[in-house]
Order: C-alpha cells, then structure tokens, then sequence
C-alpha cells in the first residue's frame, strides 16, 4: 500500500494513524472494514429515516455509533460531522439536523469506494 | 488473565479484543449491558471489564452499579469506554462504581497501562482476601488440631438444636475424652502428645459426614455434633467413632502408641427443649459414666434415669480420665 500518496489524494482517512491503530495487522484492517462496509450503510440509513421522522434520540443514538465507527477507522472530519449531528440531536434541535446530516453526507461522500480500495490492498 | 469487553458497535469491539488478545489477555466479549452483568455474575468470571458507556438496554453506568450491589463477588475493575468528555459525564460514570474511563478511539498503550493498573488493584485485594481468610480460620480452628475451636463448636451447637427444633429432627451431641492421654504427655512429652491430638482430629473427622461438625473442646476432649442424625444410628455413629481410635495405633516420635477414647452420647430428640448448656452438662455425664465403667466405650444420656445411670461429673481436675 502506497502509505504517502494515498494520504496525500484523501482527506478522508488518515491512513498512518489506523495502520498504528491495527498495529499494522492487515488481516484486522480488512476485517474491521468488513464490518464498516456492511454496517455503515444501514446506520446511515437508519439516520436519514431518523432525521426525516424527526426523531431526535434516535438520531442522536445512530450518530454516536456512526461517530465511534469512524473515530475508530481514523475517519477524523466525518467523525466530527458525526459528533456535531448527536449534540444536536441530543439538544432537540429538529430543524437544524436537515442541514448537519447533508454535510455529514457529503463528508462520508466517496468513504466506501475509498475505504473498499484499502480492503483490496489490504487483503493477504 | 480474562478481561470482558461489552460493546453494542462491532468494530470497536473487535478491535479492542484483538488488541487484548496480542497482550495475552483471555477476552470474552457481549454486545449489551444484560449479558455483561450475567458474564462478570458467573462463577469464575473475568475481574476486568471494558464497558462500552452508551449500549442498548443496560448502559455502561447500569452496568456497574449492578455489579457493585453484590458485594460478595470478588471485586471487578470496570473501566468506561466514553467518547463523552464533560466533568459531569465522567463523575456519573464513577459514581456508578466504574474505577476508570477511557475516551474513544482508544490508543492501545494508554489501554493497556490502565488494565495493568486495574491489574495492580486486583492483586492487592486478593492479599488482603487471602489476610482475611487466614484470620478468620485462626479466629474459628484450634491450631493445634485444625477443628473449630471450643467458642465456634458450641455455636455451631446451639444453631443446630434449634434447627434440629424446629425442623422436628434429631442432633446427636457425642462428647469425647481420650483415656489415659495424661500419661503419654507425662511419658513421652507434649510433642508426642501433640502428634496424638492431631491424628485423633483426623480419624474423627474421616469417622463423620461432610456436613457433621466436629471441634475440640478442651485439651483432649472433642466434641462431635451429628446433624440429622436418626435416633437409631447415633450409638452406631459413636461406636464407628470410637473403633477409628482404637483399631490402629497412633505412629509418633515415640514409636507407635495405642489409644481409647471414651465417649458420652446424647440425642436432642430425647430432651426436648432444653438448653445447650444443659444438654453438654449431661453428654458431659454419660462421657463420665462411660471412664468410670472402664473406658473405651460409648454410654448415652437418658432423660428417664439420668442420675441413676450417669453420676454427676467431679470437678474439672479431679475427673477420671
């Protein structure tokens, strides 16, 4: 894996750090991918029915996993997009959650093709 | 050493139990709080925990106040995993009975620095269980011997009469006097005498079930309490007992000796309510009514006829032994 060109092109996950994270163990970090690949999207689309039905503690419960997910994946600005959704949704503040989760989508915009090419690279 | 992880989000939990599996931890991981309390509740179970703060059901927090409401577990250090960061939310984790927190995304060296000192508390707690343990069983057994001491055989005697009362049933009180062991201590010296008290206590204690007390009661004396013991089969009981000192010479220092015991029988169903001390004084008597017939051999205290067939026991030092 091309550690200092892929950290250069993304702004998404900040590579050295999960690799420090797995303790460079690439059959954990393609596993722990694994998991975000099939888990990731079904928590995002939970969080959209959430913030449509304006569900505020469910929306705060979704975005606290979705935020240790990529606090734990060195997914740092989404992390942070995450964080800002549940202290809002903890807050109550309904009509401000539209706005948060749009950016929170477009910061996870790319993450699984991105995250999927770490997979294949990462795979032993 | 076994650690539980519990952990609703699959990817931290499992990268937290890779990362303990590399520090030789045993790892055993759950996905909720309820299974978290059933695994730290198992006998055997891990004494480091790794809790999650927010999970589905029963919360980090819940977690640990459930745990700490049974105090007679040995104790388990918890540490809160929590990407909460405000005072307010790290004081109600440690008022909850958590001994630490970490802030999510862990890093695996500050982890495992705070399990080694979760580690280090553990080890000082099982010292002072261990101290305890040793201090009790010195506050409760005779030393020489390693049966419950005088104070605790007599308790133990006053709770089984009563239950014995209560649940209509019988107690067989089996006052023991060594014969003649006077003169070993005066023949051969206390040491023997010592190695004689001892091998008595063993064979007695192999002579009676698991759940039947036994205690020493003065020097040589033992007193033996036979819990549920139908009327018919004490004087057997008392009789396998004696059989167990005598059959077979004690080995000591001095070579082999020969040893008798005599013994006094009583069984509380005969009585009826009456006082322990009362019932004692009587075993007491048959005990004594058993030396003067000759020694080694069994005589029972009768309610009918107890001063006809069991003279009243002379003072403590002027007794027949």
């Amino acid at each position: 894996m091309n550690k200092a060109n892929r950290s250069a092109e993304s702004a998404s996950v900040n590579l050295s750090e999960l690799l420090a994270r797995v303790d460079n163990d690439r059959a954990l970090l393609c596993e722990l991918l694994s998991i975000f690949k099939r888990e990731f999207p079904d928590h995002l689309h939970a969080l959209r029915n959430a913030v449509a039905g304006n569900d505020s503690a469910q929306a705060a419960c979704i975005s606290h996993t979705l935020k240790g997910m990529l606090a734990n994946l060195a997914v740092a600005k989404a992390a942070a997009s995450a964080s800002r959704l549940e202290r809002l949704a903890r807050a109550g503040e309904i009509s401000a959650l539209g706005d948060a989760l749009a950016r929170f989508e477009k910061e996870v915009e790319g993450l699984l093709p991105e995250m999927d090419s770490y997979r294949a690279e990462a795979r032993p | 050493m076994k650690i539980l992880i519990a952990d609703d989000d699959a990817l931290p939990r499992r990268l937290l139990e890779k990362t303990l599996q590399r520090a030789d931890y045993q790892v055993t991981t759950v996905a909720d709080g309820r299974h978290a309390v059933e695994c730290l509740s198992q006998p055997d179970a891990p004494r480091l925990a790794l809790l999650d703060w927010m999970m589905p059901g029963l919360d980090g927090p819940g977690v640990c106040r459930e745990i700490r409401k049974h105090r007679e577990q040995g104790y388990v250090y918890m540490i809160l995993l929590t990407s909460k960061e405000s005072k307010e939310d790290i004081v109600e984790g440690l008022e909850s009975g958590a001994d630490d927190y970490l802030v999510k995304p862990f890093d695996a060296e500050e982890l495992k620095a705070r399990l080694r000192t979760g580690e280090r508390i553990l080890h000082l707690e099982d010292r002072l269980v261990e101290a305890r343990e040793q201090m009790r069983f010195k506050a409760t057994h005779d030393p020489l011997t390693s049966l419950w001491n005088r104070g605790v055989i007599m308790d133990l005697m006053g709770r089984e009469l009563v239950r014995s009362q209560r649940e209509h049933g019988c107690t067989a009180i089996i006052l023991g006097d060594l014969d003649h062991f006077k003169n070993v201590n005066d023949t051969h010296g206390h040491l023997v005498g010592d190695q004689v008290l001892r091998e008595v206590a063993r064979r007695l204690l192999l002579s009676v079930r698991s759940y039947d007390f036994v205690g020493r009661y003065g020097g040589e004396e033992f007193l033996t309490l036979l819990n549920n013991c139908p009327p018919d089969s004490a004087l057997v009981r008392a009789e396998e007992i004696r059989k167990a000192i005598c059959t077979r010479p004690i080995q000591t220092d001095a070579g082999p000796l020969g040893m008798t015991i005599s013994l006094g029988v009583l069984l509380s169903c005969d009585w009826g309510h009456r006082p322990a001390d009362e019932l004692l004084r009587e075993a007491d008597a048959a005990l004594y009514a058993a030396k003067t017939a000759g020694r080694n051999r069994v005589m029972q205290a009768k309610p009918e006829e107890p001063r006809q067939r069991v003279p009243t026991p002379q003072p403590a030092g002027e007794r027949v032994r």
